[in-house]
């Protein structure tokens, strides 16, 4: 990096946790600390729960996914605002109504403490870990990328964000929010604009949509059904994104106190509705624009050589290998191909301007042909790095992007990418350690302590429980160093693993009113995420295929059965015992 | 029960009609999606 991207990146890190400081000033209290009040108004909620669900990984991954797979993956967030609406008639009224801190304190009202604490406890669990995976996966990106020693990138991915988040507890979290998101629209603004305007003087952006288009990476739209009939294992379809997008979402944003914090921080019951509906609203255009720059950095690729492998570290791993050779002569080949794609792709845009439909026609098919031709040669670097190098990691969506960034945007902005990346994740990091911190306060501290704290000695006790959650996360980063890159899938198949088991125990406090005993919901949930955990090992032996997604109906409805079977069984033994 | 000026929908005569938008306007995005996906494919 050139020292002009150093001193855009420096400045604008120091500007977000000078800004944060600006803001921390709030009542020594919980309710300022955790809930700013209840004073938010609705532009501030959305911003919050954006800048919380949107990390450093879906800018990076989100191009690098569209560039190898199509923009597909835009189907994974229609669950979203069919959750927002449910949250919004059922779950965020009953929040409001009870003036809870945290969405576990109303199960301990509904049922009894002992759910709450075993729901906390899969929080914990579940958040704790993923904030960890999350302060890592990012620096590990940055620190292939730009040579940066692991253990420093860590430090500042997880740790300068504590300093505003410690200070000004929800209030800095939510407006540092605001401003992150503001630098990262425009930054991605920015990188959008470069693609297309570092295209050949004559293809614009309609040609540049046209190209990746043809070459199959507008296929936003899957079903998942084969001649075979549905495929389970496809992640990304219609019916996966709705359904298992939708229970996901609603665990997510009506279960996960991270979420649940942010919206309780608004002034009413409209404000928190109108955050979460306008997130429903804007969730899917605003993917669906991030995943389009990937198609544009796509078609960059096609009038430029690109990398045969995006992560260098892994490509110098192989030629370290006994591969060394045939990676040689793949990477000629690949070059080669290249070269006659580049010709291919000015032919065919050619041939479009001027309306002479046999040569766009041939040029297309040999373009189409080409690129098939490149996959298989990509292919073969990603089965030696996945198969036969020890260590190997043949996954490189998440430095695709970032590559590009690297090697051919121009000097200042370099370095607003990088910081970016930094502000998108302190973004969602800041909230997850503050819900940490306030479940910690509010559903352990509060209820296992035996000394009556005063407001003031609960917001200085906050304090530290912040400090100690971010301290956590960046040791669990720490820990994860070298297990490799798939850990950023691990993030949401974590979340899958828990979040079903959740909602179901939300699911029947809200719609199973005759269920009054706590016993069966407690043990109902135990044995849903059991058999979550049993589902997930099947499938990863290989009994079985089947996506991630899935696991959240899985546990939700698990819950909701098991309960309902347990009830029934609770009450034959009362009946039986007169 | 009567809703308070703190819960009344803004805009719309009531709550359900925003309900009504948001799964609406993720069906519209829906059909355009298939649109360019048919287009390109």
């Amino acid at each position: 990096m050139s020292l002009a991207d150093w001193i855009v990146l420096v400045v604008t890190l120091l500007s977000i946790v000078a800004y944060g400081l600006y803001k921390s000033r709030t009542s020594r209290n919980l309710d300022g600390y955790f809930l700013s009040n209840r004073s938010m108004p609705w532009g501030l909620v959305l911003l919050s729960i954006m800048g919380t669900q949107a990390s450093a990984i879906t800018f990076l991954s989100a191009p690098g996914q569209a560039y190898t797979d199509g923009m597909r993956f835009v189907q994974y967030y229609f669950g979203i605002p069919l959750a927002m609406v449910v949250i919004s008639i059922f779950f965020v009224p009953i929040f409001h109504r009870l003036r809870v801190y945290t969405a576990y304190e109303y199960l301990e009202q509904r049922f009894d403490g002992k759910t709450r604490t075993l729901t906390s406890l899969l929080f914990f669990l579940q958040r704790g870990l993923s904030t960890g995976i999350s302060v890592f996966a990012p620096s590990i990106i940055l620190s292939s990328l730009l040579g940066w020693d692991i253990i420093w990138t860590n430090l500042f991915m997880g740790g300068l964000l504590i300093i505003y988040t410690m200070s000004g507890g929800a209030k800095a979290v939510a407006y540092t929010q605001q401003i992150q998101l503001f630098i990262v629209f425009t930054g991605m603004f920015l990188a959008a604009y470069m693609v297309v305007k570092m295209l050949p003087a004559d293809v614009g952006f309609a040609d540049a949509l046209q190209v990746g288009g043809k070459l199959g990476k507008l296929n936003i739209i899957s079903t998942g059904f084969t001649e075979k009939g549905f495929n389970w294992s496809d992640q990304y379809n219609l019916l996966s994104g709705i359904i298992g997008g939708f229970f996901l979402a609603l665990s997510y944003f009506g279960t996960d106190q991270s979420q649940v914090g942010r919206y309780l921080t608004a002034k009413s019951l409209k404000e928190s509705r109108m955050g979460l509906l306008m997130n429903g609203i804007v969730k899917v255009p605003m993917q669906f624009l991030i995943l389009l720059i990937g198609v544009l950095v796509f078609t960059f690729y096609q009038f430029n050589n690109a990398p045969i492998f995006f992560n260098e570290v892994q490509l110098k791993k192989l030629e370290a290998s006994d591969y060394k050779d045939s990676l040689k002569i793949v990477q000629g080949h690949y070059a080669a191909v290249a070269v006659n794609k580049q010709q291919a792709v000015r032919d065919y845009t050619m041939a479009r301007h001027d309306g002479e439909e046999d040569k766009e026609t041939a040029s297309l098919a040999s373009l189409q042909s080409l690129q098939k031709e490149s996959d298989s040669l990509r292919k073969k670097v990603v089965y030696w790095l996945n198969k036969k190098v020890p260590g190997g990691d043949g996954n490189d969506t998440n430095y695709i992007f970032l590559r590009f960034v690297v090697d051919h945007l121009p000097v200042g902005l370099v370095g607003l990418l990088i910081a970016i990346i930094f502000l998108a994740s302190w973004g969602s990091i800041a909230a997850a350690i503050n819900s940490l911190a306030s479940c910690s306060m509010v559903d352990f501290h509060r209820r296992f302590t035996k000394k009556k704290d005063s407001g003031e000695d609960e917001y200085r006790l906050s304090k530290w429980y912040t400090l100690g959650w971010g301290v956590f996360c960046i040791i669990v980063a720490m820990f994860t160093y070298n297990i490799g890159n798939s850990l950023i899938e691990a993030v949401n198949i974590l979340g899958s693993l828990f979040y079903g088991v959740i909602l179901g125990v939300f699911l029947v406090a809200f719609f199973f009113k005759k269920i009054t005993n706590s016993n069966p919901v407690f043990w109902g949930a135990i044995l849903a995420q059991i058999m979550v955990l049993f589902v997930f090992i099947l499938t990863k032996v290989g009994v079985f295929q089947m996506g991630f997604l899935w696991l959240n109906p899985i546990g939700a409805f698990g819950v909701v059965g098991f309960t309902l079977l347990l009830d029934q069984l609770f009450r034959r033994k009362l009946e039986a015992r007169g | 029960m009567k809703e308070s000026d703190n819960e009344k929908a803004p805009f719309f005569k009531s709550w359900n009609s925003w309900y009504v938008l948001v799964i609406g306007f993720l069906f519209l995005l829906i059909i355009l999606f298939y649109l360019i996906t048919k287009r390109f494919a």
